[in-house]
């Protein structure tokens, strides 16, 4: 029983334990010596914060910059933001509840830094960032993070494949399942997804052809929580094509049970033509891309006769923030500024193969599978992002278990709108949850 | 006076003891409760306390209720199925034959291997593509009965209390294995005479006799299902869609991924209270040695 006690508190005490005993105090003390940084070890490394940090350190004599990093680094954080001993500047990654740190008042303001210099004294900091992808990081009209790289949403597939067997990727939902009986014919899963994580299939299917039918307002309506818009008609028809394309056999057998990896190996490995994912399919997969494979970006084919603008392009950020505990804010802005600087940026997307927010950015050296990518989002007119997910987690957790239910057969298309819009009215009926509008 | 220094050296002797388990068992579970009362994220030091409503919550939702009802489902399908087997390889075991001899070599294996590399090797059995039992049925021409075996709501649960068995296993033969070995040979001697043999022996003398290791036994199952957190959150992550839920993923869900960090305690604490629950009505059931009765 004793054993129980322990992991009742276990987990929560590493946390709760600081709670108690830490009071709030700041042991460390004001030293502006030292700047530290804690950042989420992912696909990307944090070899370049630490060449960054380094390079800044030596910049500034006397100023001794750490970075640490972790994989699972949100655990690591929150104990501290607890305990009132934060790092001075952190990405905490995608396992962070983002907002809940804003509403518990643990981020600092950002706005004032925005509006002073940009690094190298050259107009506003502000001005540095894409517009569209820093007002991900508002509410109210208050920025609380920041954005550093972001990834764009779509399919990909096997050009030499393709070119192979005299296939074309398709641009239309017609097409899509004229291809995919073609493809089927040949022996091959027209489609793979990453089952465990069913967020790819909301993010790589769902919502874009909610989109596409209904037109970007269907899923901003979704998104703010409005009665009715999770079981709208054009929310209700994108979960039909979904079964739609079950029931034709078009997905891989089993793709519900495989996590991203495994998906996206048997993607690389030939088993499947086309696979929904993010631009940083690549970077994640360098080391088990077979030497013959090639990988090219396509949108998710769009639906003809639909409301929506077939140039819209989902995209998605892991912001940066810096805690309002902090002992070295002001080091830390100006850290930061180095690293969203042009130069800097320029030197992370040829180095990591990702897209920066910084604008100018995109004129460095792209690798070869992001010029499909940067060219959707250059011609698009439309940029959108799926923040509900991050806003209300118990939310989305209960659509992802419907969208498996939903793909394993379990329920139609109109029984899983239903779960979701009764999951935004219980999110939406409950006074604890605070609300958030996009683009507010 | 010889029984108070008496008591002053016992007392002298417990306090370390004492004092350990107060500051890392009853302090941490006094807080548990506490913070079970507050509304809180986890975040930041903001608690507002609700009192009971995060257990009013909790009875009335259904993930929790899927979350017990699949801990009970693993209590008393894959526990019973682990101490079935236990029992028999213990009874197994105690043999002279190569079997016997081979069976003791190996026993305690899965136990020596951590658990995180359990869920992983048996994640990879069950792997839709990649996996063990689904190669191993398509080389023999039964592509058909191949299965996403975790992917899947009729066998999620099942996979998963395979791997708990295979895993926990040793660890009760270990106990029936040195319960049997406790019995004296006489019992057994006089039971041969009495010309009771094989099973029968098994069911009317080693079974009544084992009481008190069944006891143990049963009782430390309950705390070990009620505290399967690991094995699911790797194989599963409780997916697909809840099939596979248990209390402590869905405790850490709340905590970590929703920054419910009062709720969670709420749940950690009606955790503690079940498991609470059964082990006194296990100890209740077992409390006279059948033995004893037949006095």
């Amino acid at each position: 029983m004793s054993k129980t006690v322990c992991l009742a508190g276990g987990l929560l005490l590493g946390v709760g334990f600081v709670a108690g005993c830490g009071s709030g105090a700041n042991s460390s003390g004001g030293s502006s010596k030292e700047l530290s940084v804690a950042a989420f070890q992912g696909g990307y490394g944090i070899d370049a914060y630490e060449k960054a940090a380094q390079e800044f350190g030596e910049m500034h004599p006397g100023l001794e910059v750490k970075v640490e990093g972790d994989p699972r680094i949100w655990e690591k954080l929150r104990p501290r933001l607890v305990a009132g001993d934060p790092p001075d500047l952190m990405f905490p990654g995608w396992g962070m509840d983002h907002w809940s740190l804003v509403e518990e008042g643990q981020l600092m303001p950002l706005d004032e830094a925005l509006d002073g210099p940009a690094w190298g004294g050259k107009g506003k900091w502000r001005d540095t960032f894409m517009p569209e992808i820093l007002k991900l990081c508002q509410k109210d009209g208050k920025t609380w993070m920041l954005p550093y790289y972001y990834m764009i949403y779509g399919w990909w597939y096997d050009p030499g494949v393709f070119a192979k067997n005299g296939w074309t990727p398709p641009q239309t939902w017609n097409e899509l399942l004229a291809l995919c009986d073609k493809i089927k014919a040949k022996g091959i899963a027209p489609i793979t997804f990453q089952g465990q994580y069913p967020y790819y299939m909301i993010e790589g299917m769902l919502l874009p052809w909610a989109v596409s039918i209904g037109g970007i307002e269907a899923v901003d309506a979704a998104q703010n929580l409005e009665p009715g818009a999770w079981n709208s008609p054009a929310m209700v028809r994108a979960a039909e094509m979904i079964c739609e394309l079950r029931d034709r056999g078009y997905f891989q057998d089993g793709a519900t049970g495989m996590s991203h990896t495994e998906s996206q190996t048997q993607f690389l490995n030939g088993k499947a033509a086309m696979l929904p994912c993010g631009s940083w399919l690549s970077s994640e997969m360098k080391d088990v891309m077979p030497p013959d494979a090639k990988i090219e970006f396509m949108m998710c084919p769009r639906v003809e006769g639909g409301k929506g603008d077939p140039t819209a392009i989902l995209i998605g950020i892991e912001p940066w923030m810096i805690p309002k505990d902090a002992n070295n804010k002001e080091m830390a802005v100006e850290l930061f500024k180095y690293m969203t600087s042009l130069e800097k940026a320029k030197e992370f997307v040829e180095t990591k193969g990702t897209m920066m927010a910084i604008v100018g950015s995109e004129k460095a050296k792209l690798p070869a599978v992001l010029i499909k990518p940067a060219e959707a989002v250059n011609k698009s007119k439309t940029v959108w992002s799926v923040q509900y997910r991050m806003w209300y987690p118990a939310m989305q957790k209960e659509i992802e278990g419907a969208m498996t239910s939903m793909l394993n057969g379990e329920i139609t298309a109109k029984q899983f709108c239903d779960r979701c819009e009764a999951a935004a009215a219980a999110t939406r009926d409950d006074p604890n949850i605070p609300k958030y509008k996009l683009g507010s | 006076m010889r029984d108070r220094s008496r008591g002053a050296f016992i007392g002298a002797f417990l306090a370390p003891a004492l004092g350990v388990y107060a500051f890392f068992v009853i302090y941490p579970f006094l807080q548990a409760v506490l913070f079970s009362t507050y509304r809180w994220r986890g975040l930041s030091q903001n608690k507002q306390f609700v009192g009971i409503e995060n257990f009013r919550n909790l009875f009335s939702d259904p993930v929790f209720w899927q979350a017990v009802k699949n801990n009970l489902w693993l209590l008393f399908v894959a526990g019973a199925i682990a101490i079935a087997i236990s029992v028999g390889v213990a009874t197994g075991a105690r043999g002279k034959s190569l079997l016997s001899r081979s069976l003791r070599g190996v026993y305690l294996f899965p136990q020596v291997i951590s658990l995180v590399v359990v869920a992983i090797l048996w994640y990879f059995v069950f792997s839709p593509e990649i996996g063990l039992l689904n190669g191993g049925l398509r080389a023999i021409g039964l592509d058909s009965l191949a299965k996403p075996w975790l992917g899947q709501p009729s066998t999620a649960l099942a996979a998963v209390g395979i791997a708990f068995v295979w895993y926990v296993s040793g660890f009760y033969v270990m106990l029936f294995a040195a319960g049997i070995q406790s019995i004296p040979s006489e019992v057994f001697e006089a039971a041969e005479l009495d010309g009771a043999h094989g099973f029968r022996r098994f069911r009317t003398v080693i079974w009544p006799m084992l009481w008190s290791v069944k006891r143990v036994a049963v009782v430390y199952m309950v705390i070990n299902v009620m505290n399967v957190f690991a094995l699911v959150l790797l194989m599963t992550r409780g997916g697909p869609d809840r099939k596979t839920e248990v209390m402590l993923t869905y405790l850490y869900e709340q905590a970590f991924t929703n920054s419910q960090f009062g709720y969670a305690t709420s749940l950690a604490v009606a955790n503690f209270v079940i498991i609470m629950a059964l082990s006194l009505g296990i100890l209740f059931y077992f409390r006279r040695s059948p033995m004893e009765a037949r006095r």
